[in-house]
């Protein structure tokens, strides 16, 4: 193995891309684009989602109606007045989005009240009524049954959770699970992407030497495990640039951004308040604007994601050169992409359930299975305390299959780098395998 | 002096023996042809002796080593499929290439410049080879061959798909760099060049080398068994003659290969009859004529079909 010449491939096939005008676009317009979806995201989160509907409300009880005009006077009108198939012609005509049938009974029995609308319903809106309802009831139900007012007061309160994690040195501390599995799974997902299309970078470069026929020229000059090697850690040295300059650009954005969301953050908070409802399930996502001060990560995180991500991209892209070496044109890879797709996909499938669920069987499995840790230990890493022993024995089983795979595929690549016009098959790689 | 020595080499892809016990000695300082049709097993031996691929069995040595990493670098290798990368501009691409054969950077530097004017190509250093017309990329690729100054300089079908020009311009460079003492070893179906050119050859059939040796000598052992005819009037007599194969036949001059040992004053005799003799001559085959008795009328006849195609 000669060093200097791995270098040389390293540093052309590094330099190369790191000046090309597609690598230096995707990299400035990459966070642009996810901070322009994010912000989109919360545009649509935050704005009305529901405009406006008008509900009739037909009360034969007398009692209701009032209750809920005081809830909600712009969506709840008294319509009991009218007959009842007036009503209806209404709706029918949209002066009405829809009216709701009281009767006493849904006040004396479990018997649900009915909402009866035109056109689209929505389930927001129809949840948003529910609760509406619930509320009137319950409180009409509670006057009716003439308890004390420290009793309604006791229901008008709803018991939290504030949950609080126990650590090795015995203290409790503010619990971040909710932050931190939400950390995992970014971080999960970010090595998922870099395989995937660091991957892709490589298998195409790999595909391109060989219809450009350059890499007769190069193996005549070393040996084509230098050249698989050099590519490898050069585009992995890539994915390093771009992952490092998103960073500091998320570090600047975010210390020019935290005070004007904090800002927008406050004012939501306050227009929120008066909802009990959306306090509460703001408690239940485990959110509180305080909280945003205590959310710091343990750097070990970030050394544990570095030792993954380099793993595991070297396992992969090898596997990804061996695809590329074996066509012609990026076309003809479809047939190969299985095997790489598969095992990336479930992994990332698998996070979804990690994140919520880090230290059950198939999470321990997941993490510590070559070809699904690199992205499924770092998510466990992030969300809970997995054990010294598991993350040694992950990454060991990652390195051994590291050098297997590498091993496998270098035997693919060299012989299909030289092979030109001929559809390679699972049996030829075999061949291949054996053959060198 | 024997530099390059291919002892009893075989290779095969899985059933197909793609070479098959082939030994020949090329010397230093000499033009080397390897003739013989497609799928012959002129290029996987080529790409043996660069150390691209190693042998199933026997040995390459080159300079007295046998081929690795460390005699890649006494070779300059240019191979059938021309190659650079598109993208990537001519000074950089070529500093590239001369450095991952083991020169130093300013060395490459300068070499490179050399050729470059050489070749009247200086104004290109800062182009991208996507950039370049055919014909300048391939004098591109033969400063990519070159310019680390190897001793060995082994071309693959190095005239196909060269224009006139470059196909003159490359002549000029192998026998510039044979008379500095270099040694070349080209593979090629086309006989006039190898006739023009070549000091020794060796000829490849079905992964045998089926003939080698020196061209003067090669050529003197197939006897004076050749009619270089040229006359005036109706050729089509020529029609009439039978064991000869007529090569190079035109509407006043043909190129008769005698066979079965008949006698040639019939031949004379039967033209004179026919049209007015201009010259009647005895000469050695062609080469060309060698090829063709060699490897076999069939075996080429597919080979012409293959490249018609």
């Amino acid at each position: 193995m000669d060093f200097s010449k791995i270098l040389l491939v390293l540093k052309r096939e590094y330099l190369t891309r790191a000046k090309s005008k597609s690598f230096i676009l995707s990299t400035i317009l990459t966070p642009l684009v996810l901070i322009g979806f994010g912000a989109f995201m919360i545009w649509i989160m935050t704005s009305e989602s529901e405009t406006e509907k008008s509900v009739g409300v037909y009360d034969n009880t007398g009692v209701l109606v009032e209750n809920l005009i005081a809830l909600d006077s712009v969506r709840y009108s008294n319509v009991s007045d009218l007959p009842l198939d007036t009503v209806k012609a209404m709706v029918l005509r949209e002066d009405l989005d829809a009216y709701l049938l009281l009767e006493e009974q849904h006040i004396e029995t479990n018997d649900n009240a009915e909402l009866i609308y035109s056109g689209s319903g929505g389930l927001a809106f129809s949840s948003s009524v529910r609760s509406d309802i619930r509320e009137v009831i319950q409180e009409e139900r509670l006057s009716r049954a003439n308890v004390s007012e420290e009793v309604k007061e006791l229901f008008a309160r709803r018991p939290g959770l504030d949950s609080r994690k126990l650590t090795a040195e015995g203290e409790a501390e503010d619990d971040k699970a909710g932050f931190m599995s939400g950390v995992g799974f970014v971080l999960g997902l970010l090595i998922f992407i870099g395989l995937f299309g660091y991957g892709a970078v490589l298998m195409r470069s790999v595909i391109e030497e060989k219809t450009n026929r350059i890499v007769e020229v190069i193996t005549s000059s070393l040996k084509p495990i230098e050249l698989l090697i050099g590519k490898v850690a050069g585009v992995c040295l890539l994915g390093f640039t771009q992952f490092t300059v998103w960073a500091i650009m998320y570090i600047g954005i975010s210390m020019a951004a935290v005070p004007v969301a904090g800002l927008l953050m406050q004012d939501q908070i306050s227009q929120m308040a008066d909802t009990q409802e959306i306090e509460q399930a703001a408690a239940e996502a485990g959110f509180d604007p305080a909280s945003l001060e205590v959310l710091s990560i343990d750097p070990m995180i970030f050394v544990y994601f570095f030792l993954f991500f380099v793993l595991g991209f070297f396992m992969y892209a090898a596997l990804f050169a061996a695809v590329g070496s074996a066509v012609d044109s990026e076309q003809d890879t479809q047939q190969f992409m299985p095997i790489l797709m598969v095992p990336l996909m479930g992994a990332y499938i698998l996070n979804t359930r990690i994140m919520v669920d880090p230290d059950s069987t198939l999470a321990v499995v997941a993490s510590i299975f070559p070809l699904t840790s690199p992205i499924n230990m770092i998510t466990r890493i992030a969300t809970t305390d997995v054990p010294f022993w598991e993350i040694g024995l992950s990454l060991l089983t990652l390195f051994l299959s590291f050098f297997g795979v590498m091993w496998v595929s270098a035997k693919i690549y060299r012989v299909g780098i030289l092979m030109y016009g001929k559809k390679a098959s699972f049996g030829d790689f075999a061949k291949w395998i054996r053959q060198s | 002096m024997t530099i390059i020595q291919v002892e009893n080499i075989r290779k095969s892809f899985a059933k197909n023996k793609a070479v098959d016990g082939v030994s020949f000695d090329v010397e230093k300082g000499r033009i080397f042809g390897l003739l013989g049709p497609n799928g012959a097993g002129k290029t996987t031996t080529i790409r043996m002796i660069n150390n691209i691929l190693g042998p199933d069995e026997g040995s390459i040595t080159i300079n007295g080593q046998i081929a690795s990493p460390r005699t890649q670098k006494m070779i300059g290798y240019m191979p059938e499929e021309r190659g650079l990368y598109k993208k990537m501009k001519v000074e950089e691409q070529l500093l590239y290439l001369t450095q991952l054969k083991g020169m130093k950077p300013k060395a490459a530097k300068e070499a490179i410049h050399y050729w470059l004017d050489r070749f009247d190509a200086s104004d290109w250093t800062k182009k991208e080879v996507g950039e370049l017309s055919k014909g300048m990329s391939q004098k591109i690729q033969f400063i990519a061959t070159i310019a680390h100054d190897p001793d060995i300089y082994i071309f693959d079908e190095p005239f196909s798909g060269l224009d006139p020009i470059n196909s003159d311009m490359l002549k000029d460079i192998i026998i510039e760099l044979k008379n500095n003492g270099k040694t070349i070893l080209f593979s090629t179906h086309r006989m006039e060049q190898v006739e023009q050119m070549c000091d020794d050859i060796c000829l490849f059939n079905k992964g045998k080398a089926v003939l080698q040796g020196k061209l003067r000598e090669v050529k003197a052992s197939f006897g004076k068994n050749t009619i270089n005819l040229e006359f005036d009037g109706d050729g089509s007599f020529l029609d009439k003659l039978e064991g000869v194969r007529l090569n190079n036949r035109s509407t006043n001059y043909a190129e008769i290969r005698v066979l079965n040992g008949q006698n040639m004053q019939d031949i004379l005799k039967l033209a004179m009859e026919h049209a007015e003799i201009h010259k009647f001559e005895r000469i050695e085959p062609s080469l060309n004529e060698i090829f063709i008795s060699t490897v076999g009328e069939d075996n080429l006849k597919a080979q012409q079909l293959e490249e018609a195609q």
